[in-house]
């Protein structure tokens, strides 16, 4: 039994269902219950210690990650309004510097939910080979979010 | 309060819908498949989040529903899009323009079985 992962369903549950009658929470609680025994989720080590850490640098990843997104955003609209519609696609291969294989995914995920460039498919070692809209950026600027992604990602994970 | 929370609302709805639209003039405006599937990601991140945004600062009682469909968006959108991409590039859709592609070095043996496949059929 992972208490966490009931604990996790629950919230999400109470959150969907928006309803805090006694009835409804122990019926919330029952179900994250179930699915958990029916799941058996992989365990996943936490160590209490780590949290507040970890806690920490997701917000910091979530902030780091909007940021992204929100600059994506006005570039594209940018390119799509300008009447001369300056893009200069290109995939480029950009490392995830991981070997873990859930970082390089949600770095990938970081990288294509920033309009203006978009993974397309995932090489050796955690390359993951990047449409993009503006090859003039250059390389390193991608290389320099990756870094920063990266750091933040092992933190959460409580990796070195 | 409630007042300025109807201000914001209004304003995420007119920037959620200038973005929706700015994607959808993408989609036209683009070349080919993969520079449009960028524009439609706007559409996905921008337009519907700050949709439910809106909505969740008109009815907060919803909150709950609007964090989680917000989460779940986000989460999805990109999977759609790179599947989508990976799959045109698979079946072998063509760039608009010849331009830098540094997955071609490392699928070459993937196109020229792919460029079999029809022969064999024929």
């Amino acid at each position: 039994m992972q208490p966490w992962m009931v604990l996790v369903l629950w919230l999400v549950y109470l959150a969907l269902s928006a309803n805090f009658e006694l009835r409804n929470v122990v019926l919330g609680l029952l179900i994250a219950g179930g699915i958990t025994a029916l799941v058996h989720p992989a365990p996943y080590r936490i160590e209490p210690q780590r949290v507040p850490a970890a806690v920490w640098a997701a917000v910091r990843y979530v902030f780091v990650v909007a940021k992204d997104v929100l600059e994506g955003g006005l570039q594209v609209a940018r390119l799509t309004l300008d009447p001369k519609l300056p893009i200069h696609p290109a995939i480029i291969a950009i490392p995830s510097g991981t070997e873990s294989e859930m970082a390089t995914a949600l770095s990938a995920h970081a990288i294509t939910l920033s309009p203006g460039a978009m993974v397309m498919e995932i090489g050796d070692h955690g390359a993951m080979y990047t449409h993009t809209l503006d090859v003039t950026v250059p390389d390193e600027v991608y290389f320099e979010m990756q870094a920063r992604r990266r750091d933040l990602l092992m933190e959460i994970a409580s990796e070195p | 309060m409630e007042s300025v929370f109807q201000l914001l609302a209004a304003l995420a709805v007119v920037v959620g819908t200038t973005f929706s639209a700015l994607g959808i003039l993408g989609v036209l405006r683009m070349p080919d498949v993969y520079t449009r599937l960028h524009a439609t990601g706007k559409i996905g991140v921008f337009g519907a989040v700050l949709l439910l945004v809106a909505a969740i600062l008109v009815l907060p009682k919803g909150a709950g529903k609007g964090i989680v469909l917000i989460f779940f968006l986000l989460l999805a959108g990109p999977v759609t899009a790179h599947s989508l991409s990976s799959a045109a590039y698979r079946i072998g859709i063509p760039f608009a323009k010849p331009m830098r592609n540094d997955l071609a070095a490392v699928t070459e043996t993937f196109d020229a079985d792919e460029q079999a496949e029809p022969q064999r059929k024929a």
